[in-house]
């Protein structure tokens, strides 16, 4: 068994690594609370606003336009997409409409192997300039963009957390979630509100792409998929609490770090996220049948 | 439900157009595509032998009749390589093809145009049998020249030796060096990383971490760093890693610490996944933590060395299985980049490894295919004179290439190290044979002899 | 409503077939005659290796359908479902020499075993969240099956050998030991896997299962033991896919796990919305979608992506326009792309405003 001195550099991994689930997880949530759809394409509209981002790079573009054209891909995408399946998958069950962004990932994963080609020996990364300096914890060096991604973890799960709850739009948000036809009624501008959900959801995917494209790597297979571990915080959370996410994406990136340096479980420890979840999951139900009702936001 | 009907063929309409703009700008795209790969290609400037290359020399050295268009019936070859999301090994039978235009052009095998067929698999077995059947079937080829596959060479090895191919391939899986029919331009997984071991153990490090990445054969593969190890009595940590690795800063902690400060770290990745370790190594500030850091072939790459920076520059130190090609000189690495440029179009990754092997491959069939006097091409002829390549001078190999009649093959059983220096490849260490401790390089050697290196 | 449901079925038992259900039989018959001994004197090798790979996914599909289509449970991990059984059938067919028929059993049986542990307790989640457990689960047997790896010859539980030089192939039936013949073996078995899907649709536990779709609490209020049901289509869906592991473990003749990666549970899922999961047809054309298409498309030099980003558009369009997928979609389009010709051979005089209408049918 090794000792505190091993686990220690983990321990810090293992909370960047949190942050970077808890970005998604978030993320995912997020939008879910404000329109009912639980967005499985958030890793492929980050992926390849990082990938367009990469490229204006290559081309000579400054950096901070690189990033913008990112978040902006992100939101421009996912508006697209709410406009014109928003409504039509609006009466049906969350479970349609999270298959239905199951297309969105598709179309946008073949785009992304089309356009940017794997080449057999090139590798495409990229770097933020927060790379470069940090500072260190115990015997690892931890880099400013690790923090900005736990800091912007924190920050959307707070703010977020405060919109949805105080403020008219969130409201207003929460409400269509909940039941789109009566906050209609109610003289909610629903496109409008909608629209804003899905605006603001697709700027969360482009940054979150951006932040996962430094820390994990830009590669358009490992970005769209990593949203299936990100599950795990969401499903601990049932889909409802935000801060649950949060919390749930740390525990589940410090698990799965802290079960490194253990010889015989390393190889098992990429399963931490779903067995987790599973487990959560399992247990939670275990007094009640968990649905998915129009009552439930 | 009526109001819904216009909506739902406005939505059919844009779901068609979505489509059409998805076609237009595929077709556009996959030509910039191209040239962003090639773009981000080095311009190749030697430091280390201090003579620069020449201007680009003329092809036409390639074929025996410089300038006549080769028209006979054509030679049909094949190869199949893999092509997914994540790992391409197209630009080895490309750069082959490329090869065999500019023979082609040059006279063909005496008169013949070579033609080869490319069939890309997904790692799939069922497709890669069906790609051999369509090859030998459909296609007709008379010879298997340029394979590049994780898993082909298992899945189709007995195929081929119940129809007498002899395969010239690169090869990744065991069977690639373990079989009668299959002999490699490259060393492959095993031996490479025998190379990177070897050279680590010669600079004394007190213990060996090999990590290697999780595709099928990572107990083959581990033998041989195992094999090094034991006999220089200098312990060794075997680990792998799922690929792609979506948490590089665990693995890098994790081979840091087992290595400690006077081991190394030996990577046996694909270009992605040793990147990203290497760089979460350098964001974690870990890289002065060991005594080297070594890696098998696929990271011999200008593009590493750029992408990693100054802080690596001999401190990795990489095993290349070719003759680096910005250090020589010699008329068949001037052909190799002159034929690149005139005839490899369809090669994204420029001047490499990738493209050295698929060079080298065809190279070598030619040879086979132009010591044929009867005339005749068929399966039988065509295999036989590959078999009977033997002492051949490739230019891009330390030692003379052999395919010969033995119960496995491993020809390329010399390299060199290079390191990073200044965001190039520079050799560290010339030609230096892969240690007969690894048992199946002692089996070869046994019944092949150790080859001569290239003069 | 149970004593309802018991009394209908006799009484349904006893009605002859009537003339187009007849046709309809004998139709069905022709075609399976022609693929079993017409297809593999037509195609080359490249096309029957890749039409058995149809066989065996049609089998995952039409289980993948009972799921989705007939109970209305999305299940995100069928692959991983395949991968077990694929294991299972190479363990035993490396380990024994028993009959490959009862191999294929035995793997259905151990699968189903595997399906009915996940089943009870992920039973208690509902839509969203069943597919989502479902989805975790498959990610966690990826993780195990790359670390344990598929069995290739060696010994001990796990029977794999990772330093083997040469690794042998898992062995096929001794009567179809060729491509042609093991494809017909494959289509045999597929075959059968439709008929017991057909059995289950038709008798009590199919009408149970059309019950809990309309509406779960109806079902329960009418005394439907929906619970018992729907671990029943679990069970029918995990042993179906086990034997086409089975099947595909001989096809392949090696294994390895990155063949069977999360991701394409997803895909699958696609292809059967694409093909329709209200219909046994449905499986069919999924599986060509999913592995005859892409095929085709590689002999052709065309880039695997562009079917990838068909089979996404492809669930926005079932999902929003034509929920009964292709299947149901084709021939409606058909028919209606009929009735036009005809229309036009009767009355040929606005031949312009005709034609123009004929080719705007004949595109989407």
């Amino acid at each position: 068994m090794p000792s505190w001195q091993d686990f220690q550099p983990f321990i810090v991994s293992g909370l960047a690594l949190g942050g970077v689930y808890a970005l998604s997880g978030v993320g995912l949530v997020v939008l879910y609370r404000a329109t009912g759809v639980l967005n499985l394409a958030f890793g492929a509209i980050g992926a390849m606003g990082a990938l367009i981002a990469w490229s204006l790079i290559q081309a000579g573009v400054p950096g901070w336009i690189s990033w913008l054209a990112c978040v902006a891909f992100g939101g421009a995408v996912t508006l697209g997409y709410g406009i014109i399946f928003g409504p039509a998958l609006a009466k049906r069950d969350p479970l349609v409409k999270a298959v239905a962004t199951i297309g969105l990932t598709l179309i946008l994963y073949g785009l992304m192997d089309l356009l940017w080609t794997t080449s057999g020996g090139q590798a495409r990364s990229l770097t933020l300039p927060t790379d470069n300096s940090g500072f260190m914890v115990g015997q690892v060096q931890v880099t400013w963009t690790q923090v900005i991604a736990l800091a912007a973890g924190v920050v959307l799960t707070v703010a977020t957390g405060a919109f949805l709850r105080f403020t008219k739009l969130g409201t207003a948000m929460r409400a269509m979630a909940n039941d789109r036809e009566i906050t209609a009624t109610l003289g909610v501008p629903v496109r409008r509100v909608e629209a804003a959900a899905w605006l603001g959801s697709g700027v969360l995917a482009g940054l979150a792409g951006l932040l996962l494209a430094d820390l994990v790597a830009l590669d358009a297979t490992t970005l769209t998929f990593l949203v299936i571990s990100s599950l795990a915080a969401v499903l601990i959370a049932r889909l409802r609490s935000i801060t649950v996410t949060f919390v749930a994406a740390i525990v589940v990136g410090l698990l799965h770090d802290l079960l490194t340096p253990i010889t015989s479980l390393t190889n098992y420890r990429d399963m931490t996220p779903f067995v987790i979840a599973a487990i959560g999951l399992l247990v939670l139900s275990r007094h009640q049948v968990m649905a998915q009702s129009r009552e439930e936001a | 439900m009526k109001k819904y009907i216009p909506a739902r063929s406005v939505r059919r309409t844009i779901m068609l157009a979505a489509a059409i703009a998805l076609a237009a700008a595929g077709c556009s795209s996959s030509s910039s595509s191209s040239t962003a790969g090639s773009a981000s290609t080095p311009a190749s400037t030697s430091t280390a032998s201090g003579t620069p290359s020449t201007a680009a020399v003329s092809t036409s050295q390639c074929g025996t009749k410089p300038g006549v268009a080769a028209t006979g019936t054509p030679i049909a070859l094949g190869a199949i390589a893999t092509n997914q999301p994540g790992t391409s090994f197209t630009d080895i039978p490309n750069m082959a093809n490329a090869y065999f235009a500019c023979v082609n052009a040059n006279g063909g095998i005496n008169g013949h145009p070579i033609k080869l067929y490319i069939e890309t698999e997904q790692t799939n077995p069922a497709q890669i049998a069906a790609d051999a059947k369509q090859l030998v079937q459909t296609d007709h080829v008379v010879g298997i020249i340029g394979n590049t596959s994780i898993i082909e060479c298992s899945v189709d090895s007995s195929y081929w030796q119940k129809l007498g191919y002899f395969v010239i391939d690169s090869g990744i899986a065991p069977e690639c060096y373990s079989t009668s029919n299959s002999a490699a331009v490259n060393m492959g997984p095993r031996y490479s990383s025998d190379g990177a071991v070897q050279y680590a153990l010669a600079q004394h490090a007190s213990k060996i971490v090999f990590d290697q990445s999780n595709v099928p054969g990572t107990g083959y593969i581990a033998a041989g760093p195992a094999a090094l190890a034991k006999a220089s009595n200098v312990p060794i940590v075997q680990l792998t890693e799922n690929v792609p690795i979506s948490d590089a800063d665990s693995v890098a902690i994790k081979e840091v610490d087992d290595a400690g400060p006077n081991g190394a770290v030996i990577l046996n990745f694909t270009p992605p996944e040793a990147l990203i370790i290497l760089q979460a190594a350098q964001k974690l500030g870990l890289e002065d933590r060991v005594k080297l850091w070594g890696c098998s072939t696929p990271c011999n790459t200008d593009f590493l060395a750029t992408s990693l920076g100054s802080k690596w520059d001999s401190k990795l130190f990489v095993n290349a299985e070719l003759t680096p090609p910005d250090a020589t000189n010699t008329a068949p690495m001037n052909l190799y980049k002159a034929i690149l440029k005139q005839y490899g179009k369809a090669v994204q990754g420029g001047i490499g490894s990738f493209s050295q092997m698929g060079f080298t491959e065809a190279e070598i069939a030619v040879h086979a295919l132009e010591s044929i006097t009867s005339g005749s091409y068929t399966v039988a002829d065509v295999n036989a004179a590959i078999k009977s390549v033997s002492a051949f001078n490739t230019g891009m190999l330390c030692q003379l290439w052999t395919y010969g009649s033995y119960p496995m093959h491993i020809p390329n059983n010399a390299d060199y190290t290079v390191t990073p220096d200044n965001g190039k490849m520079v050799t560290a260490q010339g030609c230096t044979l892969i240690s007969s401790v690894d048992p199946q390089i002692a089996q070869y050697r046994a019944a092949a002899g150790t080859a001569p290196m290239a003069p | 409503m149970r004593a309802t449901l018991e009394r209908v079925s006799p009484a349904r038992a006893r009605r002859a077939p009537s003339r187009p259900q007849l046709t309809r039989a004998g139709v069905i018959v022709v075609l399976l005659l022609f693929v079993l001994f017409g297809l593999p004197q037509l195609l080359s090798l490249y096309y029957i290796d890749t039409m058995t790979q149809v066989a065996v996914y049609s089998m995952v599909a039409v289980a993948l359908g009972v799921l989705v289509g007939r109970v209305g449970l999305v299940s995100l991990g069928q692959v991983a479902v395949l991968a077990i059984g694929a294991w299972v059938a190479a363990r035993l067919l490396f380990a024994t020499t028993q009959p490959y028929p009862l191999i294929l059993l035995e793997a259905g049986l151990i699968t189903m075993v595997a399906g009915l542990l996940i089943g009870l307790p992920a039973l208690r989640l509902r839509g969203l969240y069943l597919a989502l457990i479902t989805l975790m689960l498959a990610g966690a047997i990826t993780v195990v099956l790359a670390t344990v790896n598929f069995p290739n010859g060696g010994h001990g539980f796990l029977g794999y050998n990772g330093s083997l030089v040469h690794i042998p192939p898992i062995r096929r039936p001794s009567i179809a030991a060729s491509d042609p013949a093991y494809f017909r073996y494959s289509v045999v078995v597929a075959i059968l896997m439709f008929a017991l899907v057909l059995a289950h649709i038709k008798t009590k536990p199919g009408r149970a299962w059309a019950a809990i779709r309309q509406s779960e609490p109806a079902a329960l209020a009418a005394g439907i033991n929906t619970w018992f049901y729907k671990l029943w289509a679990f069970a029918l869906a995990s042993f179906i896919t086990g034997v086409a592991g089975g099947v595909l473990a001989g096809a392949v003749h090696y294994l390895y796990s990155i063949g069977f990666p999360t991701q394409d549970s997803i895909t699958l899922l696609a292809v059967v919305l694409m093909g329709g999961v209200y219909s046994l047809w449905g499986a069919v054309v999924a599986a060509l979608l999913y592995q005859f298409l892409p095929s085709l498309l590689n002999n052709w030099g065309v880039s695997a992506d562009w079917l990838i980003i068909l089979f996404g558009v492809g669930v926005l369009q079932v999902l929003t326009t034509a929920p009964a997928g292709l299947a149901d979609q084709v021939p409606k389009d058909l028919a209606r792309l009929g009735r036009l010709l005809v229309r036009l051979v009767r009355h040929p005089a606005p031949s312009a405003a005709g034609a123009g209408a004929a080719d705007g049918g004949e595109g989407p």
